[in-house]
């Protein structure tokens, strides 16, 4: 088993460069909008005199180069920098916001494997049968409404009509974080399970329709028992696939839908940081956020190993 | 599990599906009407837009910033509710020797930082020196005309002038010369405003970045039974319209600045208060002189009067608001109503523009920040009017900072903009708007009339307010006519606030002062 596994160290090695390189670009790309921190920081009052004395002293008036390259050397110290607007560092503010968006995420993830194992299930059993279309009248509905719409109306119905739950913010206790972040994984959820359910009935009426599933149900297999004995760990498998390329996109959805939840996750610090041109936060978010994506890459490959045993990942990328 | 929890998910999409249209239920409250005597306790939570930055009063310019920190730390005078005077605050009063150049200030009695320690002259001095030193990046400027300030005694400060400035103890009003202890108590600047120290109603409790930050009642607070408020939370809620439904779900209890068009519908809410306060800002039309044909008077004027400002607070603000036809707003002291700004005139216009280097009408752009509903409707509405004139306009958005940048280098024909006060005396915005020295190329117009300078200096110098109405009231007479900016209309501060909050209420300059502000149960 284990040695299936050989492919990921290099695998790790090779997300190096690939994070270096994203560092690069954004580093470069950011510079190109116009205008500073200072400018950002002095407000109405600002004046030529007065940006250009905050520039200095903020350290924005050194050629680009040195500049990426202390960010390189604070790196290789284990350290992000230092926000230029809030004058702390960035490790702290990174840090502090990535909880937050990681366990929207997973929260999002479980919740869209709640939604679309049942009703995959429900689906594939009778292909064509009324649950199946109406499975499928929800994966067109859920990918056609807008995450930030099916958010809003979540929050009139739930959080101002039954005021069952918040109107945005993440709460103060463990406890609390899980029922703040629950409108908003929901609407990740109700977004990403389409993709899910497709996927996953498709593969599973396949699955359902071999020959062993066949033997199975003659051995008095039915329902749930089927589902999970036999069906659903093959049917699962390029499902896996399909999730682990939407986490990356989920990524870039839950921006939107911080933005609406006031969650203080990655998206809403991003979106702050490049408005006030804090570039060092910027890079520190954007290392952050394609390392995660690199790992999940990983991750879906060791899922894929683990319930697939003919796929070896090692043996193909040494060969 | 997963099928109880999918079960359940399914049903409330289903319930989201039949019930998504309806949406909107307005919560049920009590409509409460406030009487009685102040109720005692609870937390008050404020959504805003963004975070603070940092508590530093002498380098701030953020506003979320500056409301917190004024919870916590007081200056000597403060502006009255109608923001048009100033108020002895820590100071009990002042007196101005004839020249106008020593102004001596005696210190209230019994006033103690939340630490216990008393205040004292030494802290005043202090203070207000470690503003006047970030004259380069800081508020530092605002007491450019402060030579020395000297601890006379205990109980009395001397400031000593280095040319006679009126606006002195407006200045010393700004939070920025506010009181904290002789060398942040023995701490570095730094470390001080990691959690700072003052006298004011609320001390310093704690900030998770991004997400909160929050004070606490100072119980020895030198007014006597306030703050009623254990607390005040502010929360960061980027979007306007989660704001709206926070204050209509009762989780919090303040909005800041809802949006204009979601006002109506906050009014008729129940158990929600919106309300609008008189504020100092005025937006405007700032033409670049230094490109043709905006140096041509006629051309400013043309454009200033073709503008037609009713149609603006109806579709910008939905009526709340006023047309503004002066280059100060009625909450700032000597505002006169009959400064004679551009008022909607198209056959004027046209005359003007008849008498213009470009008789036949010209090609230009105006710039605004994206992403501004408010500036963008603006730009439309100026577009087609501009075009029965003979002006083709273009509109040039840029992001927020880019376009500030575009502004400060004078890289534009026109620009949209605005201006609050920050004093309770117009000098801060007329020196800053018609004084080509004041750092700003006047409000990056590159506007330079000698007599307007003149004037302004002249204002700077009086005390007497008789003869400083008269200054400023020619000053803004002047302006208009040379049409240097197209004023377009003064805007009011707007809260949303559930019907529990008491007490509340906005000064012109911005303030809130939340020592008075209650809950009722």
């Amino acid at each position: 088993m284990l040695h299936r596994l050989s492919f990921v160290p290099g695998r790790l090695l090779q997300s190096v460069p690939v994070a270096f390189g994203v560092t690069l670009l954004v580093f470069f790309l950011a510079h190109l909008l116009p205008g500073n921190a200072a400018l950002a920081l002095l407000g109405q009052r600002a004046t030529p005199e007065s940006v250009a004395a905050l520039t200095e002293q903020l350290g924005l008036n050194k050629p680009l180069w040195e500049q990426y390259l202390l960010f390189l050397k604070q790196l290789g110290q284990g350290n992000l920098g230092t926000s230029l607007t809030y004058q702390s560092p960035v490790t702290g503010l990174v840090l502090g916001a990535i909880p937050v968006t990681l366990t929207l995420l997973a929260y999002a993830l479980v919740l869209s494997l709640a939604i679309s194992i049942p009703l995959s299930a429900l689906a594939s059993f009778r292909p064509g049968g009324g649950r199946d279309l109406g499975v499928r009248a929800f994966t067109l509905l859920g990918q056609g409404m807008p995450q930030f719409w099916v958010g809003i109306m979540l929050i009139l119905l739930l959080a101002v009509g039954l005021r069952t739950f918040p109107v945005g913010g993440y709460g103060e206790t463990a406890g609390e974080h899980l029922y703040f972040l629950f409108l908003p994984s929901l609407t990740l959820a109700i977004a990403m399970s389409p993709t899910i359910i497709r996927s996953l009935r498709s593969s599973m009426i396949t699955v359902l329709e071999s020959d062993y599933v066949g033997t199975a149900k003659s051995k008095g297999a039915s329902g749930v028992s089927l589902l999970t004995g036999h069906v659903l760990r093959n049917a699962a498998i390029p499902t896996v696939s399909v999730i682990g390329v939407n986490l990356g996109y989920l990524v870039g959805g839950s921006l939107v839908i911080e933005r609406v939840f006031a969650l203080p996750g990655l998206g809403s610090l991003m979106i702050n940081s490049i408005f006030t041109r804090d570039f060092p936060t910027v890079q520190g978010v954007t290392l952050f956020v394609a390392l995660f994506v690199v790992v999940v890459g990983i991750l879906t490959d060791v899922i894929y190993t683990i319930l697939d045993p003919r796929v070896d990942l090692g043996r193909a990328s040494s060969a | 599990m997963s099928r109880r929890v999918g079960a359940a998910a399914t049903a409330i999409v289903t319930a989201l599906a039949l019930a998504g249209c309806s949406g909107g239920g307005t919560a049920a409250g009590g409509a409460g009407g406030a009487t009685g005597a102040p109720v005692k306790g609870g937390t008050l939570t404020m959504a805003r837009s963004a975070d603070i930055i940092s508590m530093d009063k002498t380098t701030t310019f953020d506003n979320n910033s500056i409301r917190v920190m004024e919870q916590i730390m007081e200056p000597l005078f403060h502006a009255s509710p109608d923001g048009t005077k100033v108020e002895p605050w820590l100071a009990t009063g002042y007196q101005a020797s004839a020249d106008g150049l020593t102004y001596t200030i005696t210190l209230r009695d019994g006033i103690t930082f939340s630490n216990g320690s008393p205040m004292t002259s030494a802290d005043v001095k202090f203070s207000i020196d470690e503003n006047t030193k970030t004259a380069e990046t800081g508020w530092g400027f605002i007491n450019s005309a402060i030579a020395s300030v000297a601890a006379t005694t205990p109980k009395t400060v001397t400031v000593t002038l280095k040319y006679a400035w009126a606006p002195l103890i407006a200045d010393l009003a700004l939070f920025a010369n506010g009181i904290v202890p002789n060398n942040y108590g023995g701490k570095t600047s730094a470390q001080f405003y990691d959690a700072p120290v003052g006298t004011g109603p609320f001390v310093w409790g704690g900030w998770k970045k991004g997400q909160s930050v929050s004070v606490k009642a100072n119980p020895t607070y030198w007014q006597a039974g306030k703050p009623h408020l254990d607390g005040v939370t502010w929360t960061v809620v980027a979007d306007a319209s989660t704001r709206k439904l926070q204050v209509q779900g009762g989780q919090v209890d303040i909005d800041d600045t809802p949006d204009w068009s979601s006002l109506a519908s906050l009014k008729s809410a129940s158990g929600v208060k919106a309300v609008t306060y008189p504020s100092t800002q005025i937006d405007y039309i700032a033409f670049n002189q230094k490109r043709a044909p905006f140096d041509d008077v006629h051309v400013r004027r043309a454009v200033s009067m073709v503008i037609d400002r009713d149609a603006l607070v109806k579709a910008v603000l939905f009526g709340n608001g006023q047309p503004a036809y002066s280059l100060l707003s009625p909450g700032t002291p000597y505002f006169d109503k009959a400064a004679g700004g551009a008022k909607l005139d198209v056959a004027g216009a046209k005359a003007e523009l008849a008498k213009s280097s470009k008789p036949n009408g010209f090609t230009t752009s105006l710039l605004i920040p994206s992403g501004n509903p408010n500036q963008a409707s603006v730009a439309q509405i100026m577009q087609s009017e501009l075009s029965a004139i003979g002006i083709t306009m273009t509109i040039k958005p840029l992001d927020p900072t880019a376009n500030k940048q575009a502004r400060l280098a004078s890289d534009f024909d026109m620009t949209t903009s605005a201006w609050t006060m920050d004093i309770p005396d117009p000098d801060e915005w007329t020196s800053f708007a018609v004084d080509p020295t004041g750092g700003s190329h006047s409000a990056f117009t590159y506007y330079n009339n000698q007599d307007v300078i003149a004037i302004n200096k002249q204002a700077q110098k009086v005390n007497d307010p008789t003869k400083r109405q008269d200054l400023y009231s020619q000053l803004q007479k002047q302006v208009s006519q040379d049409a240097f900016l197209a004023y377009l209309y003064y805007s009011p501060y707007v809260y949303a606030t559930t019907d529990k909050v008491e007490g509340f209420t906005v000064t012109p300059l911005g303030t809130y002062p939340l020592q008075d502000v209650y809950k009722t149960k």
